[in-house]
């Protein structure tokens, strides 16, 4: 069997290389993730760092961490579908094959066998192939991470030898999973398949994609009605992944939903487009296989980036109604006085930003939270603050829940550090409310923050002007002391650095996420070509050109295309939906944001990708004279 | 009921009682085979004829276990093919039926020798390459063992199936328009095999359109909407056509 396995794999490489390169990227991107993460996790700061850089980097890594496992998360569930995808269309391509051999004597098991071999095979090789790709992956990451300030300058992830095992491992678990449901779908068929040429003489819409449809359609749903009470830290989370379940429903579904859609396809467009579209319905798994990668790329793709967009607008409206200032100054260190003394200004809050970590002790547990707190005077934080009279409260080490809600609740007492020094006990008093885009997590008093580290920290400083002062007078005046914005420019900006995490966090994962996913769509193209030189010769031979069968063909592609945006974008729906419910929960308008530039390119960008492939495959599949190619088959 | 039988041996190599094959349902059924009953003696060539969609591959089909019938029994010997379980059809295909077809179905990636050698190997046992090399050889094809069916001619590519179904000594040989893709020489080269094979004591049940190969068969059994109508033993290759042109017209 292992002979057969391995003769059928040299005998129908094209249909197999496709295979092996989604084995070999899925192997790359699970083993540098788990490299990077592990690294990240374990990774001493260098010693001679400063106690704010220590501070900042140590949260860097957290997100470092966090992120690594993100995209080690992501890469496994893309490495399983894009794999399983892809096997079981060269499972299917090959049909006729299997029931030939199942009409010289193979039984069910053997043909089982002989899949699995083949899987065995491919994984194997394909882990071969990925290990070093991922030491490329792996030094790309380590890059990106310190490139976006989350690791110091010098981070670079480890090899452990321990990793050959695990990628190997991975490798083959993958192509097993991926080949099993196909492989016991295969063994199922027919020796007199073998007789017949229509080659598609299978089911494609199985009990198996209904049952994957129906759970993950219920888990998308689920997602959609929770995310509203998931809070400012739930949502996001939980709308993002209603994209995720939602495009795996849809492509379990595609082979119901492409013929439906394909019928809008302009009927009397003339003989090229009538043929593309027939191809398109009679070829259901050709089709089916190519829209299930572009499905789930442009559902994660567009529901990410929606969802983070939307998130982030509706943090600034947020953020902007919570505010009363109409002047915001940027220094470092308290300039309360010096802001105080200028011309003009009516009354003033001065809150500095410090990062914080406190050691919560409770009865049989420690819980060190780490974030940032803000030293704030209490009356003026209310003032400027509306709604946070709470933070009256503060005052010796008592301090207050800030709109982050980070690092502990009223009632909470623990042991506070600034940096890297020990700044006392502290108590959680009170809390003010807490906000959509975040914010600090807790607000403390001035006392409890060496006079030395607060004068080195960024702070903001809000500003209101006397009845009939001039704005712009007084904004010069203050121009001496930091950078001064309007109340609408620093909430603006504001909210843009603290998204600029959350897009730097999409840029690592969907990256390398929706650059697999290409991978299968090309896949999906080429496997699909390889199979249909016989059917081009017969076009040829019929009396089109072979210019006429390339276009025939890239209509079929196109449209094939248009399907699998428009299903990814019904995936990403279900993302739209959680994030209008979860916004309108939370700030009472719903808040739809679509970074339309982005949104275009990835649309412009399948569209290229599907059509060059197309060309270039069709174009190969047309070499030759069609005649010869058609009396040799007989 | 249509029984038209050959003088009754010991036992039929294959036996057909009153099966029925439908296809499609209500309106638009179609009944491939009609309450067929043949018999096809042992050591003896049979030639299925009969016009286009009369039947004949369905019967094949159906006699070779290759398709569940409706109604009826198909015994292989003593074998009842009607009850038997995927497995039991799995082990008869390896060891007491063998099939030639006219697209050849030779595995594209395996070496004539290879092909040859594949029933043998997926019933389990490791057949010595002499013994491959002389089932080939009694086909004709012992130097072109190691090329790819690709490399090789229809009339070539046709031997090897051959070879491929004979190397387990099956009980019957099938062949359905074994000489349909081949020109009339290679056409003559496999005819005089299956004679050949038959003058050894090979069961043979043939469909062909050809009244050229049904003439070198001992028999021919003739059908039309999916019954069979008519027999004729040792007749000529005109025989068989204006029999043929007479169901047609």
């Amino acid at each position: 069997m292992l002979r057969l396995s391995w003769s059928s794999f040299v005998e129908r490489w094209a249909l197999f290389v496709g295979a092996l390169v989604t084995v070999c990227f899925g192997v790359a991107l699970v083993q540098s993730s788990l490299l990077v993460l592990i690294s990240a996790a374990t990774y001493q700061l260098p010693a001679d760092l400063s106690v704010l850089e220590r501070a900042r980097y140590g949260e860097g890594t957290a997100i470092a961490i966090t992120l690594s496992a993100l995209t080690l998360a992501f890469s496994a569930f893309l490495a399983v579908f894009i794999v399983s995808s892809t096997f079981a269309f060269t499972v299917a391509q090959r049909r006729r094959d299997l029931a030939l051999l199942r009409l010289v004597g193979g039984s069910r098991r053997q043909l089982h066998r002989l899949l699995v071999g083949e899987a065995v095979l491919l994984g194997g090789l394909g882990a071969a192939l990925g290990i070093p790709v991922g030491l490329v992956v792996m030094r790309f990451q380590s890059g990106l991470l310190t490139m976006l300030g989350f690791a110091p300058p010098g981070f670079a992830a480890e090899w452990r030898n321990w990793i050959l095992g695990v990628s190997a491992g991975v490798g083959i678990g993958v192509a097993l999973a991926g080949v099993l449901v196909a492989a016991s779908r295969a063994a199922r068929v027919q020796p007199l398949e073998a007789l017949r040429d229509t080659g598609e003489s299978a089911r494609v819409m199985t009990v198996g994609r209904w049952v994957i449809a129906g759970v993950f359609a219920a888990g998308a749903i689920a997602l959609v009605v929770l995310a509203p009470i998931g809070g400012a830290g739930g949502a996001p989370p939980m709308a993002i992944n209603a994209a995720l379940c939602a495009s795996v429903a849809m492509s379990a579904i595609s082979p119901v939903l492409v013929p439906v859609v394909s019928r809008l396809l302009p009927s009397g467009a003339g003989v090229i487009t009538g043929l593309a579209g027939a191809n398109l319905r009679d070829g259901v798994r050709r089709s089916a296989a190519t829209a299930a990668p572009l499905i789930v790329l442009v559902g994660l793709v567009l529901g990410q980036s929606v969802a983070l967009a939307s998130f982030a607008s509706a943090g600034e409206l947020d953020q902007r109604a919570s505010t009363v200032a109409d002047l915001v100054v940027e220094a470092d260190g308290p300039v309360g006085p010096r802001v105080a003394a200028v011309a003009g200004v009516a009354a003033h809050s001065t809150e500095v930003e410090v990062p914080v970590t406190v050691t919560f002790t409770y009865d049989d547990d420690v819980d060190v939270e780490g974030g940032s707190g803000l030293v704030v005077d209490p009356v003026a934080y209310a003032r400027f603050h509306p709604g946070t009279d709470a933070v009256a409260g503060l005052g010796g080490n008592a301090v207050v829940a800030g709109p982050g809600r980070g690092a502990g609740t009223p009632g909470s007492s623990g042991e506070l550090r600034i940096g890297d020094t020990a700044a006392g006990p502290l108590h959680v008093v009170a809390e003010v409310p807490s906000r959509t885009g975040g914010g600090a997590d807790l607000l403390l008093p001035g006392a409890l923050v060496p006079a030395d580290l607060l004068a080195q920290a960024p702070s903001r400083t809000f500003v209101e002007l006397l009845p009939g002062a001039d704005p712009a007078t007084v904004a010069g005046a203050l121009a001496g002391i930091g950078e001064v914005s309007t109340l609408d420019a620093w909430a603006s900006r504001d909210a843009a650095a603290r998204n600029a995490t959350s897009i730097s966090i999409f840029l690592v994962v969907m990256g390398l996420g929706a650059a697999y996913a290409v991978i299968g769509v090309i896949n999906a193209g080429v496997i699909g070509a390889a199979a249909r030189r016989t059917e081009f010769a017969v076009l040829r031979s019929t009396g089109l050109t072979r210019m006429q069968v390339v276009r025939a063909a890239l209509v079929e592609s196109l449209a094939v295309t248009g399907i699998g945006l428009l299903l990814g974008v019904g995936a990403a729906a279900g993302t739209f939906v959680a994030v209008a419910m979860s916004t309108a929960a939370m700030i009472g308008i719903p808040t739809i944001t679509v970074p339309w530039a982005f949104v275009i390119a990835v649309g412009v960008g399948a569209v290229a990708i599907c059509g060059v492939t197309s060309v270039i495959t069709t174009v190969a599949g047309t070499r030759g004279n069609p005649v010869s190619l058609l009396a040799a088959r007989e | 009921m249509t029984t038209f039988s050959a003088p009754r041996t010991a036992l039929a190599a294959v036996a057909l009682h009153g099966v029925r094959r439908t296809y499609g349902a209500g309106a638009s059924a179609v009944r491939a085979v009609d309450d067929v009953s043949v018999e096809f003696p042992r050591g003896t060539w049979t030639a299925v004829m009969g016009p286009s969609g009369s039947g004949k591959s369905t019967l094949l089909h159906c006699a070779a276990g290759l398709e569940r019938v409706d109604a009826g029994r198909v015994l292989l010997g003593d074998t009842d093919l009607t009850t038997a379980s995927d497995d039991q059809l799995t082990q008869l295909r390896r060891s007491r039926i063998g099939f030639v077809f006219q697209s050849f179905n030779l595995v594209g990636s395996l070496t004539a020798q290879q092909n040859v050698a594949l029933p043998l190997r997926l019933a389990g046992s490791s057949p010595s390459r002499s013994e491959v090399r002389a089932v080939l050889a009694a086909v004709g094809m012992a130097d072109r063992a190691r090329h790819r069916p690709r490399e090789l001619s229809g009339g070539q590519q046709q031997r090897v199936a051959i070879a491929r179904a004979m190397v387990t000594r099956p009980e019957v040989l099938f062949a359905d328009e074994p000489t349909g893709a081949l020109d009339s020489g290679s056409a003559r080269t496999v005819l005089a095999l299956m004679r050949s094979m038959v003058e050894a004591g090979q069961t043979i049940v043939m469909v062909t359109h050809d009244p050229a190969a049904a003439a070198s068969a001992d028999a021919t059994v003739f059908l039309r909407d999916g019954r069979v109508v008519d027999r004729l033993i040792g007749a000529t290759t005109r025989d068989v056509a204006d029999r043929l042109v007479a169901l047609e017209g």
